[in-house]
C-alpha cells in the first residue's frame, strides 16, 4: 500500500461498453451483408467499400490534424461510416467515388458540424444523397456480371412483382449492401440481441411502411407483395443500420417510435405516390432533420410526475405545438397535393397515351379504317420468343413483343396488321416502335411510342428521313448499311452517329416482320 | 412468474460472490471508538457527555437536536477522551465524541432484557426506537421514529423491509436473511403492531434465493407478512423505485412514502427495532461487509458503531499491494476514502476495496447521443439533456427538466459508453439549487 488512494465522486464503476466497442459492434453486424455483396458482385465491390473505409478514416485523420483536434480514428466511428458508404454504392461504379463519398461525408456531414455526436444528418445517407444526386447515372448503373438489370424494386414498380425467393436471399440486383434481406436481418437481429439498438425504429418504422403500402399501394393486404416491398429497396438496410445511427435519431424512447413510424410513411410516400425509388435514402434523412422537434415533445415523464408533453414545462401548451402542427399541416398539404395530382392526371396521362397510341396506329396502317384484335398474332407473342430460337437467341437484340393489332378496310377485311415492340438497345434505354405490315408483307408505316434518344443524333429516327427507307417496301428483313450508300430495297442508310438507335430500331422493325411472317 | 420491478436501471458486476458465503463474525474494537454528532440526515446531535466521563455501554452520550434528529448511544464501556472535529467518511471533518474502549463492555443495567412488544402501547413502541436511535441503516439515515409517526397512520397499508440490497458487493442485509431471519420478521411485527390497516412486505431480489426461502418459511403462518421476489436490477432497493415495483404506485422527490401509504426501512434498520424494542437494546451494532478486489480476506461483520475502517480492514487481511480505490458503501453509490481512520457509523454498510480503479481507467469522449442514460435512469429522467444544462450551470434548465429528481444512484454514469462524468456533474448542480434555494429561503 502506498498511502494514496483515487478519489472521485461515485458511482466507481463502468460497463464495459465504449463508444468503439458499439461501433465494432455494427461493424460486425454489418459483415453478412457485406461480405454477401461480395459473393454476389465480385471483388470488385470489396475494393469499393475498402476504399471506403479507408478515404473515411484518412479524411477524419487529416481534418483533425488540421484542425489541431485530438484524432478519435480509432473509436471505429470514421471505419462504419466509411463501409456504409461503400455498401450504399453499386458494384459498378469507378473507384474515384467510394472516395469522394467517404470525405463528404466525413469533412462536410460529419466534421464540419462539430465531428462525432454533432451531424444532424446520417453521414453515410449525406454522401448517398450527394453521389445520387450529382452522379445519378453512375450511381443508378447496376449490373452484375457486366449485365445490367433492374434492381427487385424497379421491377415492383414497372410489373407489380418480383422473385421473392430471390429477394429475400439477395439473388438480385441493387447497391452492395441491400441485396439480401437475409443477411440484413442477420445483422439487425443481432444488433438488437446485443442490445446495441432498440427494436423500435426498426420495427416502427417497418410496420408503418407495411400499413401505409397495404392502404395505398392499391393491392390491399398482399403478402407477397408487401415482403416484396421490404425485402427490396435498401428498406432493411436503412431500418436497422442507417435509421438507428444514434446521433441523428432520438434519444427517448417514444421519440424512437414516432421516428420509426415518420419514417414508414415517409419512405411509402416517396416510393408508392413518388417517382423515385430512393424512398429510404430521403426519408431517412428528412427525419433527421425532425429529430429535435421529435425530441422535444417526447420527453419521458419524471417518474411520479403527470405526463407532460414538452420537456420541462407543467402541462401541455398550446404554443409548443404550434410549430409542429404547421409543419405536420404542410407536410401533410404538400403530400395530398402531390398525391391528388398524381391520382387526377392519372386517367388523362392514360387518355394522351391512348390517343398517341391510336394517331400512330392510324399513321403506320394509313388505308385502315379501323382496327380489332389479332388472335394468331397475340397468341404468338405469347409462345414465340420461348419457342423459336431466332428470337431467344438475340437476332434481335433485346427485343420485347408488347401487342399486335388487326387493320381493317371499310368493309371490316383485314387488310394488314400492327405490331408495337419494344428493343432494350437503344442508346438512352427503351424503344418503343409501333411497325405497320400489310397482309403481302409490306412495311406500311413505323411510329415511336417511346424513345429518348440523343438529341441530333439518335433522335433523328423521327424524322420522316429515316422513318420512310422502310415504308412500301416488302422484304423479309431490313438490313443496315453505313456511311450512305444504301441501293437494295431492304438496304437501310444508318443515322450517322447513331448506331445504337438505328440498329434498335431496324431490329424492332424485322422482329415485327419475323412475328408476322411466322405466327 | 413476471417479478416485481421498476423501469430503468442497470446491471453491474454484482461482486457479491466475495463475501456472500461468509458468516457475520462479531468483530470487538481494539482502538477508540468514534461517535461523529451528525449521521444522517437532519440536525446534528447534542453531546450530553464531556471529556473524563465514565460512560457504559449502552449509555446515551448525545441527544437529538431537533425532530428530525436522533440519540446516540455508546457502544462501548470507557472514559470519554475528547470532543473534538474528526474526520468521517464523506471527507468532511464532523465534531465526534472520542471514547477510550476499556475492553470490559460494562452494560447499563436492563441492557438485552427480553421485552413482549404485544403489552407495550403505540406511543411506547416509538419512544423506544427513538431512544434507542434508530435512523435509516440503509445509507440516508433518516431518523426512523419520525417514520413511524406519519400524519395519518390510518392511510399506511403497507410497510416494505428493503431487502433489495442491490448495491454491488454487500451482502450484510443477506447474511442477516440467512443468519437471523427471526429478528427481521420479529422488527416487522412490531412495525405492523403500530399500522393496523398495514400488511408487511419484505422485498427481495431473485438473486438471494435462500433468504427469499429462510424468510417465506418463517412467514407461512403470518397473514399479514408476505415475501415478494423482485427482479435483480440496480438501484432496484431505491426507495421510490421500490415502492414501484410492490405497489405500483408513483411517488416523486416532493413526496414522502407516507405519502403513498407507504413506510420503507431496510432489513438491518428492521433488526434494530426489533433489538430495540424486544431486547432493550439500543443502536450500536450493524451489520458490516468488507470486500472488493483489493483486501485479502473479505468478509462480514457485527461491528461495533464508532469502530475505525482501519481496524476492519486490518481484521480482513489488509489491503493488497496496488489497491487504487477504497470505498465507503459500495461502488455505485459509495464514498471514496481519502485515509482510513474513519469510523462506522450508523449509515456505513460496506467498505469495497478496489485494486482497479476504473472511473480513472477511461477516459472520457464525445456524446454519441446513444441514448443509454435514458434507459438507465429509474427516475425517466434525460440525463443527456441535464448534463448540458450542467455543463452551462444552467440551474433554470436543470430543474426544469426534472434534475433535481435525481438521487445519484449512478445508473447513468455506469451506462455511459463515452464514459461521461454525468452524476458528478449533477451532484455539483443539485447542490448548487439547494443552496440557491436556502438563501432565497
Amino acid at each position: 500500500m502506498n498511502g494514496f488512494f483515487n478519489v472521485s465522486s461515485s458511482p466507481h464503476v463502468r460497463s464495459d461498453e465504449s463508444t468503439a466497442t458499439i461501433m465494432y459492434e455494427v461493424i460486425i453486424a454489418l459483415l453478412p451483408a457485406a461480405l454477401f455483396g461480395i459473393y454476389r458482385f465480385g471483388a470488385y465491390s470489396a475494393a469499393i467499400m475498402l476504399i471506403a473505409m479507408a478515404f473515411a478514416v484518412l479524411s477524419e485523420y487529416a481534418f483533425q490534424k488540421l484542425a489541431n483536434q485530438k484524432v478519435t480514428i480509432m473509436d471505429g466511428s470514421a471505419l462504419l461510416t466509411g463501409m456504409l458508404v461503400g455498401m450504399n454504392m453499386p458494384a459498378t461504379v469507378p473507384l474515384w467515388m467510394p472516395a469522394l463519398g467517404s470525405v463528404f461525408a466525413i469533412i462536410f456531414v460529419k466534421q464540419i458540424f462539430g465531428g462525432l455526436g454533432q451531424n444532424f444528418m446520417n453521414p453515410a445517407l449525406g454522401a448517398r444523397c450527394f453521389l445520387l444526386i450529382s452522379f445519378t447515372g453512375l450511381m443508378s448503373d447496376f449490373a452484375v456480371d457486366g449485365m445490367s438489370s433492374a434492381t427487385p424494386l424497379s421491377d415492383l414498380a414497372a410489373t407489380g412483382k418480383t422473385d421473392l425467393a430471390a429477394t429475400f436471399l439477395g439473388l438480385t440486383n441493387g447497391v452492395i449492401g441491400e441485396v439480401s434481406a437475409i443477411a440484413l436481418l442477420i445483422g439487425g437481429i443481432y444488433l438488437i440481441v446485443r442490445k446495441v439498438i432498440t427494436w423500435h425504429i426498426p420495427v416502427c418504422y417497418i410496420l408503418s411502411f407495411v400499413v401505409f403500402a397495404i392502404i395505398f399501394s392499391g393491392k390491399g393486404f398482399n403478402c407477397t407483395y408487401l415482403a416484396s416491398e421490404v425485402c427490396s429497396g435498401g428498406l432493411l438496410l436503412g431500418a436497422f443500420f442507417m435509421a438507428t445511427d444514434y446521433v441523428s435519431s432520438p434519444i427517448t424512447e417514444k421519440g424512437k417510435i414516432a421516428y420509426g413510424i415518420l419514417l414508414g410513411v415517409l419512405t411509402g410516400l416517396l416510393r408508392l405516390k413518388g417517382s423515385s425509388a430512393e424512398g429510404v435514402s430521403y426519408a431517412i434523412i428528412l427525419s433527421n432533420l425532425l429529430v429535435p422537434q421529435i425530441e422535444r415533445f417526447t420527453m419521458p415523464t419524471a417518474f411520479g410526475f403527470e405526463p407532460n408533453a414538452i420537456e420541462g414545462k407543467k402541462g401541455i401548451e398550446w404554443k409548443h405545438y404550434r410549430s409542429v402542427g404547421i409543419l405536420l399541416g404542410i407536410t401533410l398539404v404538400s403530400g395530398l397535393a402531390l398525391g391528388g395530382a398524381y391520382q387526377l392526371t392519372k386517367d388523362r396521362i392514360a387518355q394522351q397515351e391512348l390517343a398517341a397510341e391510336a394517331a400512330a396506329f392510324a399513321s403506320v396502317a394509313p388505308d385502315a379504317d379501323s382496327f380489332g384484335e389479332a388472335e394468331a398474332l397475340t397468341a404468338a407473342i405469347e409462345t414465340l420468343p420461348a419457342a423459336d430460337g431466332t428470337v431467344a437467341d438475340g437476332k434481335f437484340g433485346k427485343i420485347t413483343y408488347n401487342d399486335a393489332y388487326s387493320a381493317m378496310d371499310a368493309s371490316g377485311e383485314v387488310i394488314g396488321y400492327i405490331v408495337n415492340v419494344t428493343s432494350g438497345d437503344g442508346f438512352g434505354g427503351d424503344i418503343e416502335v409501333s411497325v405497320g405490315i400489310s397482309v403481302d408483307g409490306a412495311t406500311t408505316g413505323l411510329e415511336f411510342l417511346t424513345i429518348n434518344e440523343t438529341a441530333g443524333l439518335g433522335m433523328r429516327a423521327t424524322e420522316p428521313e429515316f422513318k420512310e427507307q422502310y415504308v412500301g417496301k416488302t422484304v423479309d428483313s431490313f438490313s443496315l448499311v453505313k456511311g450512305g450508300g444504301a441501293s437494295a430495297d431492304n438496304e437501310i442508310n444508318a443515322l450517322s452517329g447513331a448506331s445504337f438507335t438505328s440498329t434498335a430500331v431496324t431490329n424492332a422493325v424485322n422482329a415485327a416482320l419475323y412475328l408476322v411472317q411466322n405466327a | 412468474m413476471k417479478l416485481a420491478t421498476f423501469k430503468g436501471g442497470v446491471h453491474p458486476d454484482e461482486g457479491k460472490k466475495f463475501t456472500k458465503d461468509k458468516p457475520v463474525q462479531t468483530y470487538l474494537p481494539k482502538g477508540d471508538l468514534v461517535f461523529p454528532v451528525s449521521q444522517g440526515i437532519g440536525a446534528p446531535s447534542k453531546p450530553i457527555v464531556n471529556k473524563g466521563d465514565q460512560v457504559l455501554m449502552g449509555q446515551r452520550i448525545a441527544e437529538a437536536g431537533g425532530f428530525v434528529s436522533a440519540n446516540i448511544v455508546s457502544s462501548v464501556s470507557g472514559t470519554v477522551k475528547a470532543i473534538e472535529p474528526r474526520m468521517t467518511m464523506s471527507g468532511m471533518k464532523v465534531m465526534s465524541i472520542v471514547i477510550e474502549n476499556d475492553g470490559k463492555y460494562t452494560p447499563i443495567p436492563g441492557l438485552g432484557q427480553y421485552r413482549n412488544y404485544e403489552e407495550m402501547t403505540k406511543q411506547e413502541i416509538i419512544e423506544e426506537v427513538k431512544s434507542a436511535g434508530i435512523v435509516g441503516l440503509g445509507g440516508a439515515g433518516f431518523p426512523t421514529h419520525v417514520k413511524l409517526m406519519p400524519k395519518d397512520p390510518d392511510a399506511i397499508d403497507y410497510i416494505i423491509v428493503n431487502g433489495a440490497e442491490c448495491e454491488p458487493y454487500l451482502t450484510s442485509d443477506y447474511r442477516s436473511m440467512l443468519e437471523t431471519p427471526e429478528k427481521i420478521v420479529g422488527g416487522l411485527k412490531v412495525m405492523l403492531k403500530l399500522f393496523d390497516n398495514a400488511k408487511g412486505v419484505i422485498a427481495i431480489e431473485e438473486n438471494k434465493p435462500t433468504g427469499i426461502a429462510n424468510l417465506q418459511e418463517l412467514v407461512k403462518n403470518e397473514p399479514r407478512i408476505e415475501v415478494v421476489p423482485l427482479k435483480t436490477k440496480y438501484p432496484q432497493g431505491g426507495e421510490r423505485n421500490i415502492i414501484y415495483a410492490v405497489t405500483g404506485r408513483k411517488i416523486n422527490s416532493t413526496k414522502l412514502p407516507a405519502d403513498a401509504g407507504c413506510i420503507v426501512d431496510n432489513v438491518d434498520t428492521v433488526i434494530a427495532i426489533h433489538m430495540a424494542v424486544s431486547e432493550t437494546t439500543p443502536l450500536m451494532r450493524r451489520i458490516f461487509t468488507v470486500s472488493g478486489t483489493g483486501v485479502n480476506a473479505p468478509s462480514n461483520y457485527n461491528v461495533k458503531i464508532g469502530t475505525s475502517y482501519a481496524e476492519l480492514i486490518e481484521a480482513s487481511g489488509g489491503l493488497k499491494d496496488g489497491t487504487q480505490k477504497v470505498i465507503s458503501g459500495g461502488p455505485m453509490m459509495g464514498f471514496a476514502l481519502t485515509e482510513l481512520d474513519i469510523p462506522v457509523v450508523k449509515t456505513s454498510s460496506a467498505l469495497t476495496c478496489m485494486l482497479e480503479d476504473e472511473a480513472a481507467k477511461y477516459e472520457e469522449t464525445a456524446c454519441i447521443r446513444c441514448g443509454r442514460c435514458v434507459q438507465a435512469c429509474p427516475s425517466h429522467l434525460v440525463p443527456v439533456k441535464m448534463m448540458d444544462a450542467a455543463q452551462k450551470h444552467d440551474m433554470e434548465r436543470f430543474t426544469a427538466l426534472h434534475g433535481m429528481e435525481c438521487y445519484e444512484c449512478g445508473s447513468c454514469t455506469f451506462a455511459c459508453p463515452a464514459r461521461r462524468p454525468l452524476t458528478q456533474a449533477f451532484k455539483m448542480m443539485r447542490q448548487a439549487v439547494m443552496a440557491e434555494r436556502r438563501k432565497k429561503g
